[in-house]
């Protein structure tokens, strides 16, 4: 029963990834069309079209194949790989197709004077510290009063439940806080660097406030996540249930599912909202500086994160050395909880 | 108010972002008091070098027309008008504006095209 309401759960997923992909090409930047800067009436054209349909097509047959694995075989590891693959080859495939098709992208940069106020994190630096401070009062208590928790905590749980659990001892209550606070921070660091670490694409006229909403959208985001992150803690610490990690897991879901929706709407960086630049400008990134049009490697570009070219939101410039530190700091949780946490 | 820059042009960043503000602190656009981007934002956005900009912010620092401050950013500040006798600066100029004309000629403008753009330029000057 519970195998199979994982592969259920699985195919769900499959089902839910390929949708969101069928949608993407549509609501990236109108001069960008698989990851390569085009004109923007490209993508209307009968070769656009092909591409795009043939791109639809591998991607559900991926999908299907996969769904029959995680269902049929009850195989659901390899069903994500089939799917994993499916989504790369559908991408890749339809990236090389549109390759002959590409254009240059504008030189000409135009920044608004004077420079306007610097964009700011939502409310003050106490306000992104609050969860690390609770974690921390959390953790003080928690071994303050080892009598009062119970002789082993979980740390984490599945579809049905707690499944894995850890001896109530002072460091192990350390690490679980440890690790919990560590996502935290890696929110704010992520909200961070979405403000300070990345390039504007529009930098003057009327797209600059439709960027600059999409981006308060996504910081908004990682700090309403940020302060869901200490649940699990306080969940095992004060011994709160399976029940209430449910109630949690819906929460989070719920309000990472109501900002994508909101910046799925808005396209990627705002761009669906704002006016036809008339020329190609792309994402002020050269095409030959992607790889498969997913990774960024520019070692020329100063910015630490730039605008994902198939997706929403962003991603890294692997070619700053910056951006392996940042990439370090997001795996450094995953790694601490393997270590401390075992 | 726009600062254009073109990063496809032959002439380097550092020298667009420098003549660019200048045109706009002389035309009085960019007044004391205005912020400008600072130095990692605008490095940012153009996609170049930090240090191109900060050297470009401190050749017009030196020229009196910017102050740096950590916390401010970058800002215009009421410039002291220069010595114009100095016989090394105008020398200067002069010599600027030969190269400038010279460019314009080795990439096809007629001697009358310059002139006639250089007489716009100086009717400009004298109604200012």
């Amino acid at each position: 029963m519970q195998a199979q309401s994982y592969t259920v759960w699985f195919a769900v997923l499959i089902a839910a990834i390929t949708a969101i992909c069928q949608i993407i090409p549509g609501r990236t930047r109108p001069d960008l069309f698989f990851a390569v800067t085009v004109e923007p009436a490209f993508r209307r054209t009968p070769e656009g079209l092909r591409i795009l349909a043939r791109y639809r097509m591998i991607l559900w047959v991926s999908a299907a194949v996969a769904i029959a694995l995680a269902i049929l075989a009850a195989m659901p590891l390899a069903a994500m790989l089939v799917e994993a693959c499916g989504l790369i080859g559908a991408l890749v495939d339809a990236h090389r197709r549109t390759l002959p098709h590409a254009v240059s992208p504008s030189p000409i940069r135009e920044i608004d004077l004077p420079a306007a106020a610097p964009e700011q994190m939502p409310g003050w630096p106490v306000v992104q510290a609050l969860p690390v401070v609770f974690l921390a009062a959390l953790g003080a208590w928690a071994i303050r009063h080892m009598d009062r928790l119970p002789q082993r905590v979980p740390i984490h749980w599945g579809l049905h439940g707690a499944d894995r659990w850890v001896e109530a001892a002072p460091r192990k209550i350390v690490a679980l806080v440890g690790v919990h606070a560590m996502l935290c921070l890696m929110m704010v660091a992520m909200a961070w660097g979405v403000l300070h670490w990345s390039r504007r694409i529009a930098a003057s006229g009327p797209a600059v406030l439709g960027e600059r909403r999409f981006r308060q959208r996504l910081v908004w985001m990682l700090i309403v996540v940020e302060y869901l992150m200490p649940f699990p803690a306080a969940a095992a610490l004060l011994g709160l249930g399976s029940r209430s990690i449910t109630i949690w897991g819906a929460a989070l879901t719920a309000a990472v599912v109501i900002f994508l929706i909101a910046l799925v709407r808005a396209g990627q960086g705002g761009s669906l909202n704002a006016p036809d630049p008339g020329v190609p400008v792309g994402d002020r990134t050269p095409d030959s500086c992607w790889k498969w049009g997913l990774f960024y490697i520019n070692p020329a570009d100063p910015s630490i994160l730039v605008e994902k070219r198939f997706g929403i939101g962003y991603t890294l410039n692997l070619g700053n050395r910056w951006a392996w530190v940042m990439l370090a700091l997001v795996l450094l949780p995953a790694a601490f909880g393997l270590i401390f946490l075992r | 108010m726009t600062l254009r820059i073109d990063l496809g042009s032959s002439v380097p960043v550092y020298r667009q972002i420098v003549d660019g503000l200048r045109i706009l602190l002389v035309n009085g656009e960019l007044k004391a008091g205005d912020s400008l981007p600072a130095v990692r934002r605008l490095a940012l956005d153009l996609g170049v070098h930090f240090n191109t900009v900060a050297e470009a912010y401190r050749t017009l620092a030196a020229e009196g027309w910017l102050e740096t401050a950590r916390r401010a950013g970058t800002q215009v500040v009421a410039r002291t008008p220069q010595n114009p006798s100095d016989p090394a600066a105008a020398e200067s100029f002069q010599r600027r504006l030969l190269e400038l004309v010279a460019e314009w000629q080795s990439r096809g403008l007629a001697g009358g095209q310059v002139a006639r753009e250089l007489r716009r330029v100086a009717e400009g000057l004298e109604r200012s």
